[in-house]
């Protein structure tokens, strides 16, 4: 097993419910949280003679709406698990934000509690792209939290963003990017909005009450960010990610690079030696097995050869990495080189800016040969 | 036999659609007691399920009435355009015919077309008025009108109402009263007209049979003149309605013969059958004609592994229809399948949801087209596959296949009836006043104008008032182009066509706009284009995709992510590729949909 690996804790509990989300999150359940933590501490446990001999070079914890927790009892959390995992001294601890959430105080309790990183939900500072992603946050409380955050020594922040919802144009999001770096953070996400199915916003596209976002507005959006953080000095080092030298998300590239990592909470998921598992979603009936004593997992599988060989390919190329031309079969790569998708660097082929916005279909043309059977022992 | 000619009526009733005909043919059951009351159903003769349901009579049939001592064979003629050949041979077993017409609708296109082979098949007419009980009946107007076609005493003309069975009594009176029996001489060698063939699974091919000269016994050696083969035959009988065996048909009867073939094809509508060896006759009885496809059309499985099945199913269908022809084909585009010959678009709609329905196949269909004659010098090439038009204009002239057009339409109407015919490169022959509401035109048009959406296009123009029938003209010249379809400068088969020059650039525009919507956005923009030979006449642009990725991969997004990957290269392999572009099996369905194929539709 790799040394490094990483855990995701995660809160399940939101001021409200965002249309376009659909992760596992829900409003309304504050009553659970005391349960809730006793059993992440519970299950943290439970886990911990399987994680045996693995050290963890980060801890993210995300959501949900981590802060909507007390600074002081996710200090106490992030004790347990230092309790019961090797957890390196110097890794890299994340707590996700919502700006309106937090002030000063509350910040620095997080970061006293030994939250050093901090990802905040800034989505947008176009106040009618925020109502269209149901965001309730006005453009200032981002600016205001984002201070805060600093008055309250963090030196280490992410600001995530969304593009290309209802209404957004192109210059709403270059307004965005510019105030996005005018605050100076040393990491930023950015991410095409996407619309699934089960969710609010996804019904209202598919009853035709809002049109789905452009995916050729969305394709000069990207560019637009990549031109503009790369001026401004942030590295592209993900396909929706840039940071300054050095502040690449540690625990994030571990998923990247396949490493193992342990995920704690109502649906987490899991990762090791080729096997994934996640935990039940439902936040009852996993404080019930939890509290039964016995671990929440819900589903698993075992990846195939062909399976990691995937995965393995599909996250070379989204974390620029490459994949080594060795990798694939004669004449698959060519195409992609010659149209300008695909650069070759040093042996590995690595996606251009436009590569990057094409990746489904440079993984598919890359790995539509006979030789991704044969690549069984990666 | 029991009854002798002078005492048999062998007649069959010819009408519009919807004039009553069906209803009529129920009630002459239930009248003659043929059938018992509670075994009665609506539209008792139309046996195939796809016939009830469409409410067409695609065969011919024929039922045995017994009354007042006659025995009345009643013959029923398929409706349909597609099918006038298999309806002068059931005219050709009769002696009269009962023109039944609606006394709201009054005479329409297929009541005169009908009449008129029936009187030169040398019938007796015997008019009638149906629906007489309608509120929208008009019977005196009717009637007037009906005399004048006929020239005929209106006190002659029954009024009857086929639903109530009103003045039904009084319409068998006429028909025993004014058809003549049948004449045949027992002692003459066997002739017997086959009007109607098919096949049935246990019993193998039956054929029904009116016998012209000399006696069919149940069981002997006969003969198709036609096809020359000869069979062991198994059994005689008569509708009476459900099978009846008896133990000879004699002269100017009607009945039904259990053949003992196994392959309709060899013994086709129209042939005659005699009695093998020394005692057979001479010479066939005249009219034979091979029955001649009108329509052709490429039909592809969907999903290529089922070619085989297709042949199967196809080989099974043509043991029961005669008229099906099929031959494979190869298609760049749509791989293996099979270039099929059908009568007329209605026949081709019935072979398709046959196969589908009974054989559990999904089809792609090409576009239609009627055959072409390609002429280079002295050279003629019959082309029923647009691939197989020389490109270009490399050849001397092409000619098509054109009907002779009977239209009824109120006067009012005359103006968008006209406009149409001239639309579809029509020219007039003539038009004359029936009433001077009701107009009757005939025009020659191109079969290939007619054949998809003229129908419905005439019914909407007239608002549903007009009435078309048509039959065979022969073939006349055009100004024909090969249209062909390429994409990224590669042409698909599947989409070539064959119009008039003056249309083509319609079809290309049609096409590629088409096709402009159906094409999935590739990594590189798409030329869609249309052609005449190495002319562009049309062309659209599928801009390239430029964003295919998904936002967010992180822990618990990766088994998600990768599932999606699996299933997008499923789809990709599920595509065809056409040159370097990856289409989608439903942008072949959708793009080759005939729109409102009006003849095909409809009850007929």
């Amino acid at each position: 097993m790799s040394s490094t690996a990483g855990i995701y804790v995660h809160v399940p509990f939101c001021l409200t419910r965002c249309g376009y989300c659909d992760f596992n999150a829900y409003a309304g359940r504050d009553e659970l949280k005391p349960r809730y933590l006793r059993a992440l501490e519970r299950e943290a446990g439970l886990a911990a003679p399987a994680w045996d001999g693995a050290e963890f070079a980060s801890v993210f914890l995300g959501g949900g709406t981590p802060t909507t927790m007390k600074p002081k009892d996710l200090g106490a959390l992030l004790r347990t698990l230092r309790a019961s995992f090797d957890v390196a001294a110097d890794a890299e601890i994340s707590a996700e934000a919502n700006p309106d959430t937090v002030d000063e105080a509350s910040l620095a309790g997080l970061l006293m509690a030994g939250y050093t990183r901090l990802s905040m939900g800034a989505q947008s500072f176009d106040p009618a792209v925020l109502r269209a992603l149901e965001r309730l946050h006005a453009p200032e409380s981002v600016r205001r939290a984002f201070h805060a955050a600093r008055a309250a020594g963090y030196s280490n922040v992410n600001l995530d963003l969304i593009y290309g919802a209802h209404g957004e144009s192109l210059e709403s999001w270059e307004g965005t990017l510019a105030e996005t770096i005018s605050l100076t953070p040393e990491h930023v996400s950015a991410y095409a909005l996407t619309i699934e199915p089960a969710t609010p916003l996804g019904r209202a596209v598919a009853r035709g009450d809002v049109p789905a976002p452009d995916p050729d507005t969305q394709a000069d959006m990207f560019q637009l960010a990549c031109s503009m953080l790369r001026d401004a000095g942030y590295g592209h080092y993900e396909v929706s990610n840039w940071a300054r030298p050095g502040y690449e998300c540690r625990h994030n590239l571990g998923y990247w690079r396949r490493q193992p990592y342990l995920g704690l909470g109502a649906g987490a998921h899991s990762y090791r030696d080729d096997r994934r598992w996640w935990n039940v979603r439902p936040p009852e009936e996993y404080l019930a097995t939890v509290e039964g004593g016995e671990l929440p997992i819900g589903g698993e599988e075992t990846l195939e050869a062909g399976d990691a060989y995937l995965e393995e390919v599909f996250l070379r190329l989204r974390i620029l990495e490459g994949v080594p031309a060795s990798w694939i079969d004669d004449g698959q790569a060519e195409p992609f080189l010659e149209t300008g998708l695909l650069l070759e660097d040093g042996g590995s082929l690595v996606p251009t800016e436009r590569g990057m916005l094409l990746l489904n279909e440079l993984v598919l043309g890359l790995t539509s040969g006979g030789r991704s059977a044969s690549l069984s022992t990666l | 036999m029991s009854i002798d000619t002078a005492h048999i009526r062998n007649f069959c009733i010819v009408a519009h659609i919807d004039h009553g005909k069906s209803t009529l043919a129920d009630r002459l059951l239930e009248v003659t007691h043929t059938v018992p009351d509670r075994d009665m159903r609506a539209q008792y003769l139309d046996k195939m399920d796809l016939e009830r349901e469409r409410g067409i009579t695609i065969k011919a049939q024929s039922v045995r009435l017994l009354h007042d001592g006659y025995e009345l064979n009643l013959i029923d003629t398929p409706g349909h355009v597609d099918f006038t050949y298999e309806v002068s041979r059931s005219l050709e077993a009769c002696e009269g015919a009962v023109l039944l017409v609606d006394a709201a609708q009054g005479l329409e296109a297929q009541t005169l077309a009908n009449y008129h082979l029936a009187r030169d098949a040398g019938l007796v007419i015997v008019p009638a008025l149906n629906k007489i009980d309608l509120p929208a009946a008009e019977p005196e107007q009717r009637t007037k009108e009906l005399a004048n076609l006929l020239d005929c005493d209106p006190s002659e003309i029954p009024h009857v109402s086929a639903k109530s069975g009103e003045g039904v009594d009084e319409l068998l009176a006429a028909v025993i009263d004014r058809v003549p029996p049948p004449v045949g001489d027992a002692m003459e060698p066997l002739q017997a007209l086959i009007f109607d063939s098919m096949f049935d699974p246990y019993r193998g091919v039956i054929t029904y049979v009116r016998v012209q000269q000399g006696v069919l016994p149940s069981r002997a050696r006969i003969k198709m003149f036609a096809t020359q083969v000869e069979s062991e035959a198994e059994e005689t009988g008569v509708n009476a309605p459900e099978p009846t065996p008896v133990p000879e048909l004699g002269p100017g009867e009607v009945g039904y013969l259990v053949t003992g073939l196994k392959d309709v094809h060899h013994a086709k509508v129209g042939d005659t059958i005699t009695l093998a060896g020394k005692r057979g006759a001479p010479e066939p009885l005249p009219g034979y004609r091979e029955p001649k496809p009108m329509v052709w059309s490429g039909l592809f499985p969907a999903d290529g592994s089922d070619y085989a099945d297709l042949r199967d199913a196809l080989d099974r269908l043509k043991l029961s229809d005669a008229a099906l022809h099929f031959e494979p084909e190869t298609s760049q585009a749509l791989g293996f399948g099979f270039r099929c010959g059908f009568l007329g678009l209605l026949h081709m709609d019935i072979v398709k949801e046959r196969l589908e329905r009974e054989f559990d196949l999904e089809l792609i269909a090409t576009a239609p087209n009627v055959e072409f004659h390609v002429f280079r010098g002295d050279e003629m090439t019959i082309v029923h596959n647009p691939a197989e038009m020389p490109p270009g204009g490399d050849h001397d002239k092409v000619e098509e296949p054109i009907v002779y057009a009977t239209i009824i339409t109120p006067a009012d109407y005359l103006g968008a009836v006209l406009r149409l015919c001239q639309e579809r490169r029509g020219e007039l022959v003539d038009m004359s006043y029936l009433t001077p509401e009701r107009v009757e035109v005939h025009y020659v048009l191109p079969m290939a104008e007619i054949v998809f959406d003229f129908f419905d296009q005439l019914k909407s123009g007239t608002r549903g008032y007009a009435s078309l029938d048509y039959e065979p003209w022969g073939y006349q010249e055009a100004n024909l182009v090969r249209v062909d379809v390429l994409l990224h400068g590669e042409p698909v088969d599947a989409f070539s066509t064959i119009v008039h020059r003056d249309k083509a650039y319609a079809y290309g525009k049609q096409m590629t706009e088409r096709l402009k919507e159906l094409i999935p956005r590739q990594l590189f923009d798409v030329a869609v284009q249309a052609a005449i030979g190495s002319k562009i006449i049309a062309r659209e642009t599928v801009k390239a995709k430029r964003k295919d990725v998904l936002a967010k991969c992180y822990g618990g997004d990766i088994t998600r992510k990768r599932k999606l990957l699996e299933t997008q290269k499923k789809g990709k392999e599920r595509m065809r590729r056409v040159g370097r572009v990856d289409v989608p099996q439903e942008a072949f369905i959708q793009a080759l949909r005939v729109d409102g194929a009006g003849s095909a539709k409809g009850k007929k």
